[in-house]
């Protein structure tokens, strides 16, 4: 086996990802998926056996994927499957609020947990179209809570002017957070808790009473100075603030078992992999 | 062997009139499948993302110059990209378009979207799930729970905040959308145009069942008794059109006669970031224009070696890995 006496960021963050999911949820996860994926398989060996994992596009009920796929449309995610459930039931189980858990990604993230995927610039003038939500905003609206992650916390250092991801206003909402122009969940009748987690390659979120994204732990080795360089705006602060607790080694075995193509390390950069975290033994 | 007259299409002695389409054969060449599409339609593609994307007809689509036709449908990739590139669209209402992590963002629709040629219709696949629905069951609109605080809102003012006549909660409510026409790639088919389709469906069988008009492309035409064998996800009533296409899906997957070809998709992707030309003259003269039966696209493709390792998939484990290799 590879060595396990560290880990880098990918594992580090299907870890964060994993620990959101509670024993019996119900969850799901749609398109642009390894990451997602992976921390699902994980949790269902792990702390969540009996959660119950949707598997995306194709739908399958608690696949058993011998390998995990780079694209969230392939029949390897039915391997092993229970059943396989027509794409709109899925749907269904969110609007009768059965679904306790999804995971979105979030091109730019703003300080209400507001996700944009759509594009940036504005709707008259895009200057960089994005792929898209998929499912994301009516999900946002219906599932009990949802984890948000980004891979791109760090904002690369060449650039003259700062691109960030997590940011004051979001260039478009594509889903929902907790307050937007138009209100807040309450205000407007939603029926879903929102964003409850957000977990980037620096550290991990949770959110205030009203709604506020709150830095929890940073991850080993990062600095508060390295957080705010990347950020936008200045998050509020738990207290205390501590470290993201570390992965286990049976954590990483089990991930470099389930991902044995290493999809998940595809949305990282090559200096982002470089970067080593202690493992608890 | 097609006739066209307002509303009413024919090919060698069956009819068709805007409803179900009961009698005779249904087979017929990709060129007269095209030709059912007209210009300004609204078409639903089938399929997902990297999987059963009905890119054989979607080549002809392009080959016979269509215009300002609407896509809806869910999250999709190289189909819709390639609609976009081939200037057949005005407007795109999918909710994705991309290829995900593994080769990022989608070219040829990003130009399209960024230039203002394409109207962005962004959407949702719930939206787009519960309109079809909505034609589907006969009925003008779907209601759903209340989805608020979404730009997406903002793209589609025909979606409208209700109040339930019962409970009095605020509910979302979207209007039937009927396409014009569905066009799907299935595994096997027979003449009368029962489809056997693999799962997952996606959103296929609701495609199929919401549209004015129905084109399956499949890779194989059997008999009657196969497809009875198989089991008949789509009914011949539903189909107006089924062509025999090998490989049609390709380069997405068509389970389980082949895997997706990320070899293929990788120089596609190569070939679009260069710029609008380039991809014009390396992809669309050659793979597209170049190639006006699926015979020549193939061969324009690779050669038998490389067919048999898209096929290989079912070997074992190792060989459907392989698949996603570099």
């Amino acid at each position: 086996m590879t060595d396990v006496t560290y880990c880098t960021i990918d594992e580090l963050m299907a870890v964060c990802l994993a620990r959101t999911i509670k024993d019996h949820d119900v969850v799901f996860n749609g398109v642009a998926v390894a990451l997602p994926f992976t921390a699902i398989m994980l949790a269902k060996h792990t702390h969540a056996r009996n959660c119950v994992f949707l598997g995306g596009l194709p739908a399958g009920v608690d696949p058993q994927p011998p390998f995990l796929p780079p694209t969230s449309a392939d029949a390897v995610m039915l391997h092993g499957a229970v059943t396989i459930l027509p794409l709109h039931e899925i749907f269904d189980l969110a609007q009768k609020g059965k679904l306790d858990r999804i995971f979105f990604g979030g091109a730019q993230i703003d300080k209400y947990g507001n996700l944009n995927n759509t594009l940036i610039g504005s709707k008259e003038k895009i200057k960089v179209k994005l792929p898209g939500g998929a499912g994301a905003s009516n999900l946002s609206c219906f599932a009990k809570n949802f984890t948000v992650w980004t891979s791109r916390h760090q904002v690369k250092p060449a650039d003259s002017r700062k691109n960030y991801t997590l940011v004051e206003k979001v260039d478009f909402i594509t889903t929902m957070g907790h307050v937007t122009p138009s209100g807040t969940r309450k205000e407007m009748g939603l029926r879903g808790g929102g964003p409850d987690w957000v977990i980037t390659d620096l550290g991990v979120f949770d959110f205030t009473a009203s709604g506020e994204l709150r830095l929890k732990t940073l991850h080993p080795g990062v600095t508060m100075e390295e957080l705010l360089d990347n950020t936008s705006f200045r998050p509020v602060m738990a207290e205390p603030l501590g470290e993201t607790p570390l992965p286990t080694r049976e954590e990483i075995e089990l991930i470099r078992r389930l991902d044995p193509l290493n999809v998940r390390k595809r949305e990282f950069s090559a200096s982002q992999l470089e970067r080593r975290y202690p493992v608890k033994n | 062997m097609l006739i066209q007259f307002k509303g009413f299409v024919c090919f060698k002695g069956w009819y068709f009139l805007g409803g179900f389409i009961t009698k005779g054969e249904k087979i017929v060449s990709l060129k007269e499948a095209g030709q059912i599409i007209q210009d300004g339609n609204i078409i639903a593609v089938g399929g997902a993302l990297s999987a059963r994307e009905p890119i054989a007809l979607i080549h002809e689509i392009i080959r016979q110059g269509k215009k300002n036709l609407m896509t809806i449908g869910g999250a999709h990739g190289l189909d819709i990209d390639l609609l976009c590139a081939g200037g057949v669209v005005g407007a795109v209402q999918n909710s994705f378009v991309g290829f995900e992590f593994d080769f990022g963002l989608a070219p040829n629709y990003r130009r399209a979207c960024q230039s203002g040629k394409v109207q962005v219709r962004e959407t949702d696949c719930n939206f787009t799930l519960q309109q079809l629905r909505a034609a589907q069951y006969g009925i003008p609109f779907m209601p759903m729970p209340r989805v608020g605080g979404t730009d997406i809102l903002q793209l589609h003012p025909e979606f409208k905040t209700i109040t339930c006549p019962f409970t009095g909660e605020k509910l979302t409510a979207v209007p039937a959308l009927k396409p014009d026409v569905a066009i799907i790639h299935g595994y096997k088919a027979d003449k009368r145009g029962n489809v056997h389709l693999t799962k997952p469906y996606f959103a296929d069988v609701l495609m199929a069942t919401a549209a004015e008009k129905t084109i399956v492309t499949v890779e194989e035409v059997v008999s009657e008794e196969e497809i009875r064998e198989l089991g008949i996800v789509i009914p011949y009533y539903e189909v107006t059109a089924v062509v025999e296409v090998p490989f049609g899906a390709h380069p997405t997957a068509c389970y389980p006669a082949y895997a997706y070809d990320r070899k293929h998709i990788a120089k596609y992707i190569q070939l679009a970031q260069e710029g609008e030309e380039i991809f014009r003259r390396e992809y669309l003269d050659v793979f597209v224009y170049g190639s006006e039966t699926q015979q020549e696209y193939l061969r324009r493709v690779g050669d038998e070696e490389h067919f048999k390792r898209l096929r290989a998939w079912r070997q074992d484990i190792t060989s459907w890995m392989e698949v996603f290799g570099e």
